[in-house]
């Protein structure tokens, strides 16, 4: 372990006779340049760290020597260039951080990294990924460029990546089609926010089979295709685009699917069986829209309901619509009060509001007394399985959230009748 | 128009030792919603994607003492980011103890919709709840909603 | 002094509080979260504890836990020593050496076969 200290430079003879050493440490140190001939007579090395150094750039064949290298740190440098073979002969090379540096281009020089699974160059200054970007690296399992300003994404770039789970881009607003998935078969979590997307593909699931999260808000997208092929879809997040209509199909089948934002959008028409086949929808949001009515079938199980901003959407709604509602939002004060009294939403037992008494003057000893008036001798003993109660068969009842809520100048009569 | 503050009731019940009920309030950035489970104290520099925590048991309340904000001059996360880590790594709610960092309460104004309530407690009641934590003594803790104050019928 | 800030940071600490413990390490030094019953701590060491790696920013140094079947790791991902009962091979903690290679029960790593 060399880390931590004020080396600048390594002299090529350093290392001279080590043949099995495996694990370098040389991060926190005053290196501005990678120590390439020392580095040449390592060649049991699996694991090495030149991480917090002012390394400023990567020569071709700079780790040539090191077959068996397996992880490689440089982050927190200032690498601005990057020779297109600066990884050459890092055949066994599965990890590779570049984070935190000053690259300007995308690092090509990774095309030779055949077994790499884990690549991190987030928080660099690169502004485009060119096509076939990853074509070398069929492995991949992690990629990590957030803190990037990417304005380009070449349309193939994610193609072939049969192993990568998460891919999110955000900001990226020369992308103007959706990026062709082809042979990306286990990606879980598409993130893909802020671009200029306007049309989705219609086999977008087919090559997604394992879609479990799909968010595309803040894009330009009118039409949406059917998402039938994408089994596994819990989240969507489509939120800030230009969705004018929601047909019988576009959510069909879609059995584990959970949550849907369809917030600020153009909504003026959801079909009546848009939400029939989804029996795990729990969170729906169509705030902000131009809706007039909202089909109930399949949204029984709502727990979540955000309807604000919908001026037209004037109907009450009758108390056994949504049994499992906790958070409802609607755009008049009065759709609140089908859920009770409008006096208070939220139930508490509450001894020292019946006596007219406030908490701030009460004695905390004193309270507890009087919540467990049966213990006069004030020992409370409770063994520690009496008090793990289950929060499913609890008696605290779940207070409903409905918002606006009614109040002086928000009466509970509809005064539009 | 701001929504009137919720405010929380907090029964913390340790073991073998009487338990005290406190005072807090819901913070906007998610739900108000009841909540219980195990108390258990969690550093601020926890709740950060590079740490993680050993604990792996999931049902407990995660009590966060914030410490002023200059001594943590550039945080890991947002406030709201943290309370959701905090949901995702099992909470069943957050409490943040304020008194030394009231600007916490304006972070966590802004409705995210996270599922886990998150509490602000602060002064006397968040020193009661910190006496507890220091005695390191096992406690179950309650959070219920108060009833906000009825408001007349105006016809 | 603010009421809450013990009079002396202890072991390494640079900032310090009675009921986080370390909120800052001095340079060089890991910041590890302990934790201990309900309570949790930060302290200061000047490596990491066994069954961690360490990882040096700019900000802050920290320790991680490496992977379950693995007792001292280089990161996450990469083990430089097993548990027993497992065989290291390219920083990978196996039950069983691939094919190609056999298991030596002295280092409990995977060697390649010496014909």
């Amino acid at each position: 372990r060399l880390d931590a200290n004020l080396i600048s430079v390594v002299p090529e003879r350093s290392f001279e006779g080590l043949l099995s050493l495996r694990h370098l440490w040389l991060d926190d140190n005053a290196l501005t340049e990678i120590p390439v001939r020392a580095l040449n007579r390592l060649p049991a090395l699996q694991a090495m760290t030149l991480a917090l150094n002012r390394i400023w750039h990567i020569p071709d064949y700079a780790f040539q020597n090191l077959s068996s290298l397996v992880v490689l740190h440089l982050h927190n440098n200032r690498i601005q260039h990057l020779g297109a073979n600066g990884f050459d002969g890092l055949h066994n090379l599965e990890t590779l951080d570049l984070n935190y540096n000053e690259l300007l281009e995308f690092p090509g020089a990774i095309r030779t990294l055949g077994r790499l699974q884990e690549l991190g160059f987030h928080n660099n200054n690169i502004k485009a990924i060119p096509e076939n970007a990853f074509v070398g690296n069929p492995l991949l399992q992690t990629i990590h460029f957030y803190d990037n300003p990417i304005q380009f994404v070449g349309q193939s770039a994610f193609q072939y990546l049969p192993k990568l789970h998460t891919l999110s881009l955000n900001g990226a607003t020369d992308i103007r089609e959706f990026p062709d998935l082809k042979g990306t078969t286990s990606l879980e979590v598409l993130t893909l926010t802020r671009a200029g997307i306007r049309l989705l593909p219609r086999a977008v699931c087919q090559q997604l089979p394992n879609l479990r999260v799909l968010e595309l808000s803040h894009n330009k997208i009118e039409d949406l295709p059917s998402f039938h092929r994408c089994q596994r879809l819990q989240e969507l997040g489509l939120q800030h685009n230009r969705i004018q209509e929601i047909g019988a199909d576009t959510f069909v089948q879609l059995l584990a699917l959970r949550s849907i934002d369809l917030s600020w959008n153009d909504l003026h028409f959801i079909h009546p069986d848009a939400f029939v086949t989804l029996r795990s929808l729990t969170k729906l949001d169509l705030s902000d829209n131009r809706l007039a009515a909202l089909p109930l079938g399949g949204l029984g199980g709502l727990t979540h309901l955000k309807l604000q901003g919908n001026p037209e959407l004037s109907e009450p709604f009758a108390k056994d619509s949504f049994p499992n509602m906790r958070v409802l939002e609607v755009p008049y004060a009065y759709q609140c009060c089908t859920y009770g009294s409008c006096g208070g939403f939220f139930r508490a037992s509450n001894q020292w509001e019946a006596e007219g008494a406030s908490p701030e003057d009460e004695d905390p000893h004193r309270r507890a007394l009087e919540l467990f008036p049966g213990h006069a001798d004030n020992h409370y003993d409770l063994e520690a399985d009496d008090l793990q109660m289950d929060l499913e068969d609890s008696k605290l009842h779940p207070t409903i959230q409905c918002t606006p809520s009614p109040g002086p100048f928000k009466p509970c009569d509809h005064l539009f009748e | 128009e701001r929504a009137a503050v919720q405010k929380a009731i907090i029964r913390v019940i340790p073991l073998k030792v009487e338990p005290i009920v406190l005072e807090g309030e819901f913070a906007s950035v998610a739900e108000v919603t009841p909540a219980e489970g195990k108390l258990l104290q969690s550093h601020p520099l926890s709740l950060c994607n590079t740490s993680e925590d050993e604990h792996t048991e999931s049902g407990f309340i995660t009590i966060v003492k914030l410490e002023q904000p200059d001594r943590d001059p550039n945080p890991c996360l947002s406030l709201a980011n943290k309370a959701k880590l905090a949901g995702e790594r099992g909470a069943r709610a957050i409490l943040f103890d304020i008194t030394d960092d009231e600007s916490a309460a304006d972070q966590l104004r802004k409705p995210r919709g996270l599922s886990q309530p998150v509490v602000l407690i602060r002064g006397h009641d968040a020193e009661l709840l910190m006496g507890v934590v220091n005695k390191n003594r096992e406690a179950h803790v309650k959070i219920e909603v108060k009833e906000p104050p009825a408001w007349p019928d105006y016809d | 002094v603010h009421p809450n800030v013990s009079q002396g940071c202890q072991g390494g600490c640079a900032t310090c509080s009675d009921y986080n413990g370390c909120l800052s390490c001095k340079p060089r030094l890991f910041f590890v979260l302990e934790r201990i019953g309900m309570k949790q701590r930060g302290v200061c060491l000047s490596s990491c504890p066994s069954g961690y790696y360490g990882t040096r920013y700019p900000d802050i140094n920290k320790c991680a836990k490496c992977k379950a079947d693995c007792d001292t790791c280089f990161t996450r991902n990469f083990c430089t020593k097993c548990k027993s009962g497992f065989y290291l091979h390219s920083g990978k903690c196996l039950e069983k050496c691939p094919d190609g290679l056999e298991a030596n029960n002295h280092t409990m790593e995977c060697a390649s076969i010496v014909h």
